[in-house]
């Protein structure tokens, strides 16, 4: 098997799984009597499509842009070999001081919002450096404190806004409207694509040059991979790890600031919906590689912005089968042992008679 | 005699690396006979013993037990057929006993209740009956490598296996274990086992094989009576050309000092003393050999020396200035390489490619790293220049690191090591695990490096290795420098007296 061969296997393996993923999809969908073909054309072009006032492409993007921040950050934690599943609390952290600053501070803006994105990386950064030093230091499971850390995020976010942060007396709790000087403009009124994704671009693009490109990159994979070889060919990997995981945090909590200043303007309960969880989908299915994170994202948010667009509202399925999708996708990834073989011998032969 | 093994034309090919591992493969074995089957990594060895215990099927070919033919398709297969074989990983459970070990899958039960009294019983009488003495009742993460091989070869017994598999028995052993398991061997034998062992440690199997069959490449060069042949001619079949089994070297021209270990203790986090007082000095131009029975401190030693591990007191100095409290990163710079024992887990990233195997420890430097930014096209060329120089087989930049031999793995590792131009050069069992001609070239590139005024740190288990690199030995006991040999004094009896604790 050489370079080549593996890169390709990397390919086949998601896209066997999307195949088979869309297999048993449609399966469910013919139980309920619309035909598969049908469906799944109006999924895409619920999803990607370019047709009508606010393109369904244009809200896929805009739905992508928080989902590849996350995904990158989940990314630079598996490099460095943490299974950190903290994202979540990084973003609720980052939208939280964006929110708080937002609705507080009173300068030109030009100088608040870069303010407040600087402000909501480091305390995302922080945040993430709270699992590393115990894991680092003390040797305590990156997930246990992962897992306490996510409830204490969604705790003080639910405290914040039912207490100090509440805007009004109304039945939600939820925070004043930020002032509209703050607000990332979006490309198009209504589909959320805005300056947010530019910067989600510009993120994958450093990550990658970052990743392959530096020095900083090579020590942070090889202590991921190896991390006993690192430490012999005298890489601090405990610093390493520190490093990546303050860099995991700051992007996850860029991701909840954009949120905040690019989309809902405000912060309330439940403001999260599980995008750092989704970030761990997106940077396993995208391979842990800044691009493959950057095509998974927008191919999961267009399923379920299609699911909800096309299936729901023109052919009355369920949007939930948007999630069953997904879900299918990731179990099928997960049972790659069983087809990986098969492939294998695919692409080995194939080679061979080239 | 009469054949108990038959293998006629055994061909295994492996598709996904493009290796024809058996070609062809005809012999027979003899019931009641010790067979040696040698030969380098990779040429075949163990596939043909794969498809004989039934963890492989062969492409074509047939093998005949007793004279008839049998398809073998899983190790429950083989076992039923009276094959068992010893891997050279242990299969055993750490925390469970001897007994229950060996009776694992075979459990004796009374309507379903484990027959434990029984069970031992039947051990104990198995260990009298092979002379393989064991405490039944121990539990097995508590004893001796040795003596965890004694219960893998139990294991096979107690199935009633007539014919045993051993993969590189005595890779794992020390110096003192090997013998008494070589009579081990020798007793199974006289009680009527046929015992089959891979090995390519020529001097082991020239005192206890009875017949000797050597493959190269996937194909049998021949099969020989102990009596008509000799290491040199072993070699010679095994390598396919002459091989200098003796280190040719000129006399050590010592310069200044440039290691220097001065009381150098080091604790675990028990307390327990692993490094007590540890003194000595490397010159320019010399190869200190670190002799000793395994786990009396040699690792720890090279972990303070390369500074993996601060000691617990001590200083290290090269070239006179001290080196104790920097970064393993500052002291590669100042001229420090390191070998380490394991290539797999410390020496290598298994799942990367060779340029970036070779990059490590060079990858802030110029010319490889300018501004943070790397130059893989300089890695590329060091990369291609190393696979040239050093013949890596099969080797090019972007091809994993795992796809390699382990003979062409140390080499990528020494590769590395010694393109810095180090001033010191620790090298940790170098050899181990390496077939002839292998350890040729890793001897030869050790000497030059003395030659070229490197200070060379050798910790070796292989007393051979010691004996025939060295030019002082230090030998370590429990954690101490139990003494030190120069000259004439480096022998076998001197050493050996220090090993164990003695004075000469």
């Amino acid at each position: 098997m050489n370079k080549q061969q593996n890169r390709l296997m990397n390919v086949l393996v998601p896209v066997t799984a999307l195949v088979l993923g869309v297999f048993v999809a449609s399966l469910l969908i013919a139980m309920t009597e619309v035909s598969p073909f049908k469906a799944f054309g109006v999924l895409v072009s619920g999803a990607f499509g370019c047709s009508g006032k606010v393109w369904p492409l244009c809200i896929t993007l805009g739905q992508s842009t928080p989902l590849i921040m996350t995904g990158l950050a989940a990314m630079f934690a598996f490099r460095a070999g943490i299974f950190c599943i903290a994202q979540e609390s990084q973003y609720v952290f980052g939208a939280i001081v964006a929110a708080w600053l937002g609705v507080t501070l009173h300068w030109p803006s030009f100088l608040l919002v870069p303010f407040i994105m600087l402000c909501s990386m480091v305390v995302g950064a922080l945040a993430a450096e709270i699992p590393a030093v115990l894991k680092v230091k003390l040797g305590v499971n990156e997930i246990i404190s992962s897992i306490m850390i996510n409830n204490i995020a969604t705790l003080v976010l639910e405290y914040l806004v039912a207490f100090p942060l509440r805007a009004d007396s109304g039945q939600k709790a939820q925070s004043a409207v930020l002032p509209q000087s703050l607000w990332l403009p979006q490309f198009i009124k209504g589909s959320r694509w805005g300056v947010s994704f530019v910067i989600a671009l510009i993120c994958v693009v450093v990550a990658y040059i970052v990743l392959w490109k530096t020095s900083y990159g090579y020590e942070l994979r090889m202590a991921g991979q190896a991390p006993l070889f690192a430490r012999y060919g005298g890489i601090d990997a405990d610093q390493v790890v520190l490093n990546a995981m303050a860099v995991s945090g700051a992007l996850a909590g860029l991701a909840g600031c954009m949120e905040v200043l690019g989309n809902y303007h405000r912060i309330m309960t439940g403001f999260s919906s599980g995008l750092g969880f989704d970030g761990l989908s997106v940077a396993m299915l995208g391979l842990s590689s800044p691009i493959g994170v950057f095509i998974v994202a927008i191919l999961l948010a267009g399923i379920r912005q299609g699911a909800q667009l096309g299936l729901q509202i023109n052919l009355k399925i369920p949007r939930e089968l948007g999630g069953v999708l997904i879900a299918l996708i990731i179990l099928f990834i997960s049972l790659q042992n069983i087809y990986t073989p098969l492939l294998k011998k695919f692409v080995s032969t194939s080679s061979l008679k080239e | 005699m009469a054949d108990t093994i038959c293998f006629q034309d055994i061909s295994r090919y492996y598709a996904s690396t493009n290796v024809q591992a058996n070609d062809h493969v005809s012999f027979s074995i003899g019931s009641g006979e010790i067979h040696a089957i040698c030969g380098e990594n990779g040429a075949g060895k163990t596939t043909l013993m794969r498809i004989l215990f039934g963890l492989e099927r062969p492409d074509s070919g047939t093998i005949l037990l007793d004279g008839e033919a049998v398809s073998l398709t899983s190790p429950a297969d083989s076992i039923a057929h009276g094959i068992g074989m010893v891997h050279q990983h242990f299969m055993l459970v750490p925390s469970f006993s001897v007994t229950e070990n060996i009776m694992l899958g075979n459990e004796k039960a009374k309507k379903g209740f484990l027959q434990k009294k029984d069970e031992r019983a039947f051990v104990q009488k198995l260990s009298e009956t092979f002379h393989l003495p064991i405490d039944a009742g121990a539990i097995v993460e508590t004893l001796p490598v040795g003596l965890l091989q004694r219960v893998e070869i139990l294991k096979m017994l107690a199935r009633n296996v007539r014919i045993i598999i051993l993969d590189e028995p005595t890779a794992v052993l020390t110096p003192q274990e090997v013998g008494p398991f070589l009579e081990t061997l020798k007793e199974l034998a006289r009680s009527g086992h046929t015992i089959l062992f891979i090995s390519h440690k020529l001097q082991e199997v020239l005192s206890v094989a009875d017949k000797i069959t050597v493959m190269r490449q996937g194909k049998v060069i021949g099969t020989k009576l102990r009596s008509e042949t000799d290491m040199e001619d072993l070699a010679m079949m095994m390598v396919g050309r002459k091989v200098v089994l003796h280190v040719d070297k000129k006399l050590a021209c010592p310069k200044g000092n440039i290691l220097e270990a001065d009381h150098l203790s080091a604790v675990n986090v028990n307390g327990t003393k692993l490094l007590d007082d540890v003194s000595f000095r490397i010159r320019s131009g010399e190869i200190y050999g670190i002799a000793g029975v395994t786990g009396n401190g040699q690792d720890t030693l090279v972990s303070c020396i390369s500074g993996l591990v601060k000691p617990a007191s001590g200083e290290v100095r090269l070239e006179g200035a001290s080196m104790t409290k920097e970064s393993v990163r500052a002291r590669r710079h100042r001229g420090m390489a390191h070998v380490p024992e394991d290539r797999i887990a410390m020496g290598l990233n298994m799942q990367s490619s060779v340029e970036e195997n070779i990059l490590m420890g060079y990858e802030t430097q110029e010319p490889y790293c300018k501004k943070g930014f790397l130059h893989m096209g300089q890695v590329q060329s060091l990369t291609e220049e190393l696979i040239k120089s050093y013949s890596i087989a099969g080797a090019s930049c972007d091809s994993p690191v795992s796809m390699l031999s382990g003979g062409n793995m140390q080499k990528v590792v020494l590769g590395r090591e010694l393109a810095g131009n180090p001033k010191l050069l620790i090298v940790n069992q170098p050899t181990r695990g390496l077939d002839v001609g292998s350890i040729e070239f890793v001897h030869k590139m050790i000497i030059a490096e003395r030659d070229r005024g490197v200070a060379v740190l050798l910790i070796s288990v292989e007393l051979e290795e010691i004996l025939s690199l060295s030019d002082r030995v230090g030998v370590l006991f429990s954690g101490r420098l139990q003494g030190e040999l120069e000259g004439d004094a480096i022998n076998e009896k001197n050493i050996g007296l220090f090993m164990v604790g003695g004075h000469v």
